[in-house]
């Protein structure tokens, strides 16, 4: 086997076999079990990346294991899978060395561990999947280890709504299998690779559509992702920000984007779609009062964003789609990971018992303020790129009802941004009593998220670069 | 009779003889005779079915029609996963241990009986056997639940056999044959096929209540429920699918439905089938009690394989018969584990369990991964064979067939996720304190046929390879 494919496979088995020896390595020590586990996280992100020369060089690299009827297990890396598979997996492994200290004191350690890896792993499976099958397959895989992540602290409430996040994400799955049948009977295949360029039917799109709404929580299917919000931040960080979300996105950019030509009359009706979802959660979060449920809401508003650049048609907006993935994924966990790092210190969800907290929190503070900055899309953080191309784009295409209706999100992000750094780093403390920071690890986590935030901006140059030769080798039907 | 598996049939009912003999002191000595029996056969099988020299040769030496092999394969399989159990799980003083052991034994006689024969008469014969022997075992529970179960279960399937012994004479009035071979040819032929359909639809009629499939679906939760754990994972694993499903499933490829013979009749099994897939699942979803709940589960997944089975193309069939493989699987592990909860926490009553898993872990990872088998969440085993049997219903063109069947999975998702919630997941109860993971020899069938489950859903390559080389077999 030739490096590159190496390198695939072991992506994709790694965390994914890898996460089943977890319980084995918790039965040796704790200590053992924590080093795997961040090793697995850390050997899956070298190897995605380490991809990336090659895919940057014009090739790629395909691995597959032959099934029957055409259900070909098919490994593909491509310049959009590499992409997305890296991101994921760093963002991941940073989840999990901040996991370390933040899980520390609680119980069903080794269950966390190993569904966290695991999530990866099927991360990992699902990006690097070229027969649409196997995506659904892993797709399902992501929804069971998020099922037991979102249970994590087992109260009633925990479990009813770790219960309704798999009700919700499998139904909209198995819409998608009903999609993706009528895919198999309509063109006698599910490789990928082999539909490109084909055109998809209305019903099948739709189909598939209602999968990738209830995956990345947008209406109609949004509201599961604010109640999962009970879980562990770094789980609902993991969830939320960096992966669960960007899975829906993702198989839009690979389904609609770079294989199928998507119907005009069809992206048009994803287009108001997000444009709602954007302003909903928008409001939402302005009125919440539970840090993780605005930051929740406010993921719900951003992935609208990436949608609005994906679905416009064009490659200015599709670039900066992709940047938004890019961006999101850093400057929305790092806001997850600080909220983490005040909930444990404080005790409290509540925004308003909260207040005053950047004299004891500073260094948290700080990173709190610069991953709001680069959401917020304020020059010159990379956040700001991204909002920029996709509403560039999205304007060529001339929409005006659209384009107000993101333009009014954008400044609604802008608002409650602001209203939740005050009130919980500004103002009057309010009945806590000045909580310590967060510990080294934790710290240095959000910390290093919120400077690549930072870097990503000033050196946006690579990430255009490599985003636009993505668009202009594989992208379908864009102007 | 296919001849080649004879001895499968004719080694456990010498045991089932010897037994109360050899035992009669010694109760210990009959766990040992059972379980050697049944794990003798077992090894036999899959050295005949799994030999590496066959898998290479994509399982073209397998004699026969491969299906008889297969599903002896199963009743083995459950046989020896309730034996073993038992021995671990029955009371020390149980004063009828070896009538037990011999009642499961003549009833895996019986199966394999059924299952190898190849005349209607024959099938009659052992259907009947089993019927007794599994009245018999769930009256072992000699609780009044346990009569109230056998009692509907005998009131129900006796009629059932009465409309089969009908069919049967009609069947042998116009066919003048009672092999299925006959049938067979009978219905490849342009004759026109009105008494034999008749005499088929009344045999077919009386196994849909043997099957449990809606609307004679009442006496399964109470069989299920009243019988004695190991039992009713032995009824509702594998007794029922082999006296009811396997014969449809037979007597669709015999009517050979994909010609569009028999329209009617492969018209109204479907719709019974789906009507089972909703009942089943929508019910599951009120109970309160976990071997109901998987007794109504039961009857849902029932329908999955009689749906496919009315279909009748060889894909639908594929699915059929692999789903069958796989419930015997699934169901197995569920009902073993209610058992294990019911030896250590005194209850199968959902509202007083909760938080177990921190007890009883093994029992608790077992049923998720039976469970989401269940429900056709991939890659486990349950999935593949729901794909094959929604994509024959698709590709027949009955593409309203195929949503529901898939969508009704999000049902059986949910019923399983709340009795894990209420079971299993959650904050430890009271119940958890109390009582312990049971002792590994308990464990060991459910994690064996957990593996199974995992094993099949990863190789399904080689499975459905036997699976197609059964259905070319049996329909060809």
């Amino acid at each position: 086997m030739d490096l590159p494919i190496k390198l695939l496979t072991l992506a994709v088995a790694v965390p994914v076999f890898g996460a089943f020896l977890i319980p084995l390595a918790g039965r040796l020590s704790v200590a053992a079990r924590n080093t795997y586990a961040v090793l697995l996280g850390l050997a899956t992100f070298t190897a995605a990346a380490a991809l990336a020369p090659t895919v940057l060089g014009g090739q790629t690299a395909s691995f597959s294991l032959s099934f029957p009827r055409g259900f070909d297990f098919i490994l593909h890396a491509d310049l959009l899978s590499v992409f997305m598979a890296s991101i994921s997996a760093f963002v991941s492994a940073v989840i999990l060395i901040y996991s370390l200290d933040y899980i520390s004191h609680y119980e069903n350690q080794t269950e966390y561990y190993t569904m966290v890896v695991l999530f990866l792993g099927s991360m990992m499976g699902l990006v690097f999947s070229a027969n649409l099958l196997w995506m659904y397959v892993f797709w399902e895989m992501t929804g069971f280890a998020s099922w037991r992540l979102v249970g994590f602290f087992r109260s009633d409430r925990d479990v009813a709504k770790a219960n309704k996040t798999i009700l919700v994400t499998v139904f909209g799955a198995l819409c998608m299998l009903v999609g993706i049948i009528m895919v198999y009977f309509d063109h006698g295949t599910l490789d990928l690779r082999a539909l490109h360029g084909q055109a998809i039917s209305y019903a099948a799109a739709a189909f598939i559509l209602a999968g990738i709404l209830s995956k990345s929580a947008t209406l109609p299917f949004s509201t599961w992702l604010p109640d999962a919000g009970v879980a562990p931040s770094t789980v609902t960080s993991l969830l939320h920000a960096a992966v669960l979300v960007k899975i829906g996105v993702y198989a839009y950019a690979r389904i609609f984007g770079v294989t199928f030509a998507a119907p005009d009359a069809f992206s048009n009706t994803v287009l108001y779609l997000a444009g709602a979802s954007a302003l909903v959660s928008a409001g939402a979060a302005l009125i919440e009062t539970d840090i993780k449920r605005i930051i929740a809401y406010s993921t719900v508003s951003q992935i609208a964003f990436i949608f609005l650049g994906l679905a416009s048609g064009n490659k200015t907006a599709f670039v900066g789609g992709l940047l938004y993935i890019l961006m999101h994924s850093v400057a929305k966990g790092g806001l997850f990971l600080c909220a983490g790092i005040i909930e444990q210190n404080t005790h409290t969800k509540d925004i308003t018992k909260m207040g005053g907290l950047f004299s004891s929190m500073p260094v948290t503070g700080a990173a709190f303020a610069l991953c709001s900055l680069s959401v917020m899309g304020i020059p010159p953080f990379g956040g700001f790129f991204s909002k920029y191309l996709v509403f560039a784009g999205a304007a060529q295409n001339g929409s005006l009802p659209v384009l107000l209706m993101f333009f009014v999100g954008a400044i609604m992000t802008l608002l409650y941004l602001v209203r939740l750094f005050y009130k919980v780093f500004l103002g009057e403390p309010a009945g806590h009593g000045n909580p310590r920071e967060g510990s080294y690890t934790m710290v240095a986590s959000v910390m290093a998220l919120a400077l690549i935030g930072l870097a990503l901006g000033l050196l946006i140059h690579y990430p255009a670069v490599y985003t636009e030769l993505l668009t202009g080798s594989l992208g379908v039907n864009l102007q | 009779m296919d001849k080649g598996l004879l001895a499968y049939l004719l080694i456990p009912l010498l045991s089932a003889v010897v037994i109360p003999f050899a035992a009669r002191n010694r109760p210990k000595l009959a766990d040992l005779l059972a379980n050697v029996t049944l794990l003798a056969g077992l090894v036999n099988l899959l050295w005949l079915a799994l030999r590496p020299s066959v898998i290479a040769g994509g399982f073209a030496d397998i004699p026969g029609d491969g299906f008889s092999l297969l599903l002896v394969s199963a009743v083995y399989l459950v046989g020896l996963c309730v034996t073993f159990f038992s021995a671990w799980f029955l009371d020390e003083k149980l004063p009828n241990r070896q009538a037990y052991y011999s009642l499961i034994l003549v009833s895996v006689a019986a199966m394999t009986g059924v299952v190898t024969t190849t005349d209607f008469f024959t099938l009659y014969v052992f259907i009947e056997v089993l019927a007794v022997t599994s009245f018999a075992l769930i009256t072992t529970d000699d609780s009044g639940a346990g009569l109230e179960g056998a009692l509907k279960y005998f009131f129900l399937t006796f009629p059932a056999s009465a409309l089969i012994i009908a069919g049967i004479s009609v069947l042998m009035l116009s066919l003048g044959s009672l092999s299925f071979d006959a049938l067979r040819v009978f219905m490849a032929s342009d004759i026109p096929s009105g008494p034999v359909t008749f005499g088929a639809a009344l045999i077919m009629l009386g196994f849909i209540i043997k099957a449990g499939v809606v609307p004679f679906h009442t006496w399964t939760p109470d069989a299920y429920q009243g019988a004695y754990a190991p039992v009713s994972a032995h009824l509702a694993g594998i007794v029922t699918k082999i006296s009811g499903v396997y014969a449809i499933i037979k007597l669709a490829t015999l009517l050979r439905f994909f010609d569009g013979r028999a329209q009617a009749l492969s018209g109204i099994l479907m719709f019974l089938g789906m009507l089972s897939i909703a009942v089943g699942a929508l019910a599951a979803l009120k109970q309160t009690d976990f071997k109901r709940m998987l007794a109504f589960s039961s009857i849902s997944q029932v329908g999955y394989i009689v749906l496919a089975a009315g279909l009748g193309t060889p894909l639908a069939v594929m699915g059929a018969i692999f789903h069958l493989f796989n419930h015997a699987t699934f169901k197995t592990v569920l009902f073993l584990n209610s058992a294990s909860l019911e030896k250590s926490a005194g209850t199968t009553d959902m509202e007083k369990l909760g938080g177990m898993e921190h007890s009883m872990p093994w029992t608790s990872w077992t049923s998720v991964v039976a469970l989401l088998s269940t429900a056709g969440v991939p890659p486990l085993s349950g999935f593949w064979s729901k794909l094959l049997i929604i994509l024959a219903l698709w590709e027949a063109g009955l593409k309203t067939y195929a949503v529901l069947a898939l969508l009704f999975s999000i049902v059986t998702l949910a019923y399983f996720m709340m009795m894990q919630k209420k079971v299993f997941f959650g904050r430890k109860s009271q119940a958890a304190e109390s009582s312990p993971e049971v002792s590994a020899p308990l464990l060991a069938p459910a994690v064996l046929m957990s593996a199974v489950i995992v094993a099949l859903g990863l190789l399904f390559p080689y499975f459905y390879t036997y699976v197609k080389m059964v259905a070319e077999r049996i329909i060809l």
